[in-house]
């Protein structure tokens, strides 16, 4: 070939080549494909099938995420309710971008991968993907709502994230892994369990904070434990929002007519309107109570921080107030009536204690600052054989992540006595190192849990010298031994679970297969009842 | 004549034969020999290996072509026939790694189904490849190393956190049957070491050559046996789910989670190395008929890549029954051809026959 069609072949081959590998410029027309942010499934009415919601991302254009949750009722099959998508909506569901598959409770009474093996088939959803059960019903937990101005999806995916798992609150789950576990010989896995806590339900200690002070004579600005799941507070609440606008991450600013101003739950989501507060427990309906915080001995204090809640009394109530004794008041009302430019922003210390703690605030699409949903998955569920089997609960779910996944950082409540009384420590603990091995020792099966952590105290429930606060890296001999037990009686009650339900949770048969293949046979049938722990755990702190 | 140096010779196996053993390969082999995947690899890298060093040690005794040396054994007759066997197996063993390419692009890198014609392009660089004889081969060999070693050595890093290397235990699970059964089915990606034969008398042997293009081809083997090892502890029990592996084993990697997938750009790299790679065994072929008819290789590589272009079409959606049967079916064929035939070179002759000699067989 002369130079000119050597020339013409190169840039050819080159334009060819640029076609081949930018998809011909084949652009996809936003406006007809439905961007699939998250995919509920539940157990539908009929025996076999399934009602299928999925999250729609719509974007809009000042780049907030909107949302349309469109459900299939009755599929015979996921593949079949994705293809009713499209018929319902004119939408061609693309599922590139879906992170987040969501399993209604009763779904998980069934094999799940009935449901799931459509995912592991399709090469246009990644397997990276989370995957979580929730309590009652995925559809409604998508539908859920939050302050925030973000796609529900997001708001449990940030529960769901790699910093909640690494700070032991949540066993955080993907796709790939979790069919890793139901194929292995074991067949058995676990998921987070996410149960939504609404805001008119926060009885259950998510949304119910301390701060939360309709009593106009309280400080305007009252800094308070946030609501964290060692916490419950001892009432029924219900809001009743007025407004609509939601500021994430800011307090409200004193120019706001409320009724009653309020920092609820997450202190994150501070409702910017007028609200009105109702108890509905009748004993103190429409009562000015402070809610004190209550603590429960069950909980993790991994969620301990603390936030600056803006809480007053209601506007009316303590305009009137500082309108009668406005000396003494002004520089409240110079705050209401001019308020700071740079208001305390406390998303950020919120988002952090808001994921270790699991729980995280939702949003219903585009609706953001309505009826405020926070996202608790600080419990797991077991699984065998593709079925629920069990549930871990929270402390089981921590002692479980230190044991036996990347959790190198958490928070754990102790309970010691001291002089008589209980006392409870919120350690603080970073994994030094951890090993979980079996071997077998006289035709015995010896699960080792060896268990290497730095203590420090993060909180002390009954108040301390100065010397004492000021050496928080120093945890006293007989509270790191209380805290080995506490750890070892977890894992204990955690193994005792899988021998009940036949899930191995800690893949003791993996471990038997790779390591002992000749002891396999002879061993695998009740292993997990056979398996005799060896806990070998020690806290140190600073000397 | 048509050069290649040795240089770009070690290139070509250290840098781009391992790529074409990144894609289905490790998923077929997961299959077979589940987790002695790596001991059912080295058996095939053995072989190759060995191979190799059979068909360097004949460069070293002499200088001839594999064309001359067939026809100082065989005749020129002959030599064209077999020439002409030669450029069809090539074609054959072109066929599935071409239609690999070409789902792992379409899969991986388009967000929606693109048409089947899309992948034409391929065949206009192909042709062109095929024109330019074995010294496109060794250019492009020169710059695919540095994008091999950066690329790949990024992706296994991504890749590395997620790994658990003990789902490659117990050794031996799988028995015999399963490792040679996973060498045997493997032996269509295992077709590079015939390439030194064709390059017999194309390129100088040098002092130590020997070690080097070994060296070179050891590093390349280890480069995927490491490659599976990563693999088949990411996935373990489902590794066999995972087609289009290369794409697949970096993408946990969370260190660039708020910029997406990052690793796509060291996927992209390694798939342009792996495009001008699916191009050596076609311009093998077209070199084989060409020199079968004793025609410019103009002809043969415009019917030649039309053919492919058309087999591609046509097995658009039948790659799984193209996989069986190449992997299950024609593990012979590959045997016969990359293995028995380049050790049975050994014995051609590597002197012409004297005109004398010539007569009297007339």
């Amino acid at each position: 070939m002369n130079k000119f069609w050597t020339r013409l072949f190169i840039v050819a081959a080159a334009i060819l080549l640029l076609l081949f590998f930018s998809n011909d410029f084949g652009l996809i027309d936003i406006q007809k494909t439905a961007v699939i942010a998250a995919i509920g499934i539940d157990a539908a009415e009929t025996d076999g099938a399934c009602d299928m919601t999925v999250q729609i991302a719509v974007p809009d254009q000042s780049g907030n995420g909107m949302a349309s949750n469109v459900t299939v009722k009755g599929a015979s099959s996921v593949n079949d309710a994705i293809t009713e998508v499209n018929r319902k909506t004119g939408w061609y569901p693309s599922l590139v971008h879906c992170r987040l598959l969501l399993l209604g409770e009763k779904l998980t009474e069934k094999d799940v991968f009935d449901f799931l093996g459509f995912f592991l088939r399709s090469e246009f959803i990644d397997d990276s993907c989370l995957v979580a059960v929730c309590e009652g019903r995925a559809e409604e937990a998508l539908t859920a709502s939050s302050p925030v101005r973000e796609l529900t999806a997001v708001s449990i995916s940030k529960v769901l994230s790699s910093s909640s798992q690494k700070t032991g609150a949540v066993s955080v789950m993907i796709l790939r892994d979790f069919a890793k576990g139901y194929y292995s010989p074991a067949a058995s896995g676990y998921l987070p369990y996410i149960s939504v806590k609404r805001e008119a339900q926060s009885e259950q200690g998510s949304n119910a904070l301390p701060s939360f002070l309709p009593d106009s004579t309280q400080k305007s600005e009252q800094r308070s434990t946030d609501a964290l799941p060692s916490f419950l507070p001892d009432g029924t609440q219900k809001f009743e929002q007025r407004s609509t606008d939601a500021l994430p991450s800011f307090l409200p600013d004193g120019t706001q007519k409320s009724e009653q101003r309020s920092t609820d739950a997450l202190p994150s989501f501070l409702p910017d309107g007028t609200q009105k507060f109702e108890q509905e427990d009748g004993r103190s309906r429409g009562a000015r109570k402070t809610f004190s915080p209550r603590k429960v001995p069950g909980r993790s204090c991994g969620t301990m921080h603390e936030g600056v809640s803006a809480s007053t009394g209601g506007f009316s109530d303590s305009m009137q107030r500082e309108m009668l004794f406005p000396i003494r008041n002004i520089g409240s009302i110079w705050e209401k009536l001019f308020p700071r430019r740079n208001p305390l922003p406390i998303g950020a210390p919120c988002a952090a204690g808001t994921e270790s703690s699991g729980e995280q605030g939702g949003s219903k699409s585009g609706e953001g600052g309505q009826n405020a949903d926070v996202f608790d998955a600080s419990r797991t569920m077991l699984f065998y054989k593709g079925k629920g089997v069990s549930v871990l609960e929270t402390e089981e779910t921590l002692a479980f992540n230190l044991a036996d996944t990347s959790t190198d950082l958490a928070y754990g409540m102790v309970e010691v006595s001291e002089n008589g009384e209980t006392v409870s420590y919120c350690l603080k603990m970073k994994i030094a190192g951890k090993k979980l091995s079996l071997d077998v020792r006289e035709n015995t099966p010896v699960l080792t849990f060896r268990i290497r952590a730095n203590a420090q105290v993060s909180d002390v429930s009954s108040s301390q010298d100065l010397l004492q606060v000021t050496q928080t890296a120093r945890v006293p001999e007989h509270v790191l031994r209380a805290a080995e037990q506490k750890f070892a009686d977890r894992l204990g009650q955690i193994l005792e679970k899988s021998a009940d339900t036949g899930c191995d949770i800690f893949g003791a048969a993996q471990r038997l297969y790779r390591f002992y293949p000749r002891r396999y046979d002879g061993l695998k049938d009740g292993l997990l009842a056979n398996i005799r722990p060896v806990y070998d755990i020690r806290f140190d702190t600073l000397r | 004549m048509d050069k290649i140096k040795l240089r770009q010779i070690c290139f070509l196996f250290a840098a781009m034969m391992p790529i074409t053993k990144t894609i289905v390969y490790p998923a077929t082999l997961a299959y077979t020999a589940r987790n002695d995947l790596l001991w059912s690899a080295l058996v095939n890298f053995l072989l190759e290996g060995a191979v190799i060093a059979a068909v360097l040690f004949l460069a070293k005794r002499t200088n001839c072509t594999f064309f001359e040396l067939l026809q100082n054994t065989f005749g020129k007759v002959a030599a064209r026939i077999l020439y002409g066997l030669f450029g069809l197996f090539f074609a054959l063993s072109a066929l599935l790694p071409l239609m690999e390419q070409k789902n792992f692009v379409t899969v991986e890198l388009y967000e929606n189904v693109p048409p089947v014609i899309s992948f034409a392009p391929f065949f206009a660089l192909c042709f062109f490849a095929c024109t330019k004889g074995f010294k496109s081969i060794g250019r492009v060999a020169d710059i695919a190393l540095p994008v091999f070693v950066f690329c790949f050595a990024a992706i296994l890093l991504l890749a590395l956190p997620q790994a658990d290397f003990a789902a490659l235990l117990p050794i031996g699970a799988s028995g015999a049957k399963g490792i040679f059964g996973g060498a045997l089915q493997g032996l269509n990606w295992y077709t590079d070491c015939l390439y030194p034969l064709f390059f017999l008398g194309h390129f100088e042997y040098e002092k130590g050559a020997a070690g080097k293009v070994l060296g070179s081809y050891a590093a390349g083997s280890a480069a995927v046996l490491v490659f599976l090892a990563v693999f088949y502890g990411t996935y373990s029990d489902i590794a066999i789910l995972q087609y289009n592996t290369l794409a697949q084993i970096s993408k946990y990697a969370t260190a660039g989670t708020s910029l997406g997938r990052v690793d796509l750009l060291f996927v992209f790299s390694l798939v342009l190395v792996l495009i001008f790679y699916c191009c050596v065994p076609v311009q093998m072929c077209v070199h084989c008929i060409s020199k079968a008819i004793g025609c410019p290789p103009v002809w043969p590589a415009a019917v030649v890549n039309l053919l492919l272009l058309a087999f591609t079409i046509f097995f658009n959606y039948s790659f799984a029954e193209l996989q069986t049967v190449f992997t299950q079916k024609l593990w012979f064929v590959f045997a016969l051809f990359a293995y028995v035939l380049p050790v049975c070179s050994l014995l051609l002759r590597r002197t012409a026959n004297s005109p004398q000699k010539e007569k009297s067989r007339e």
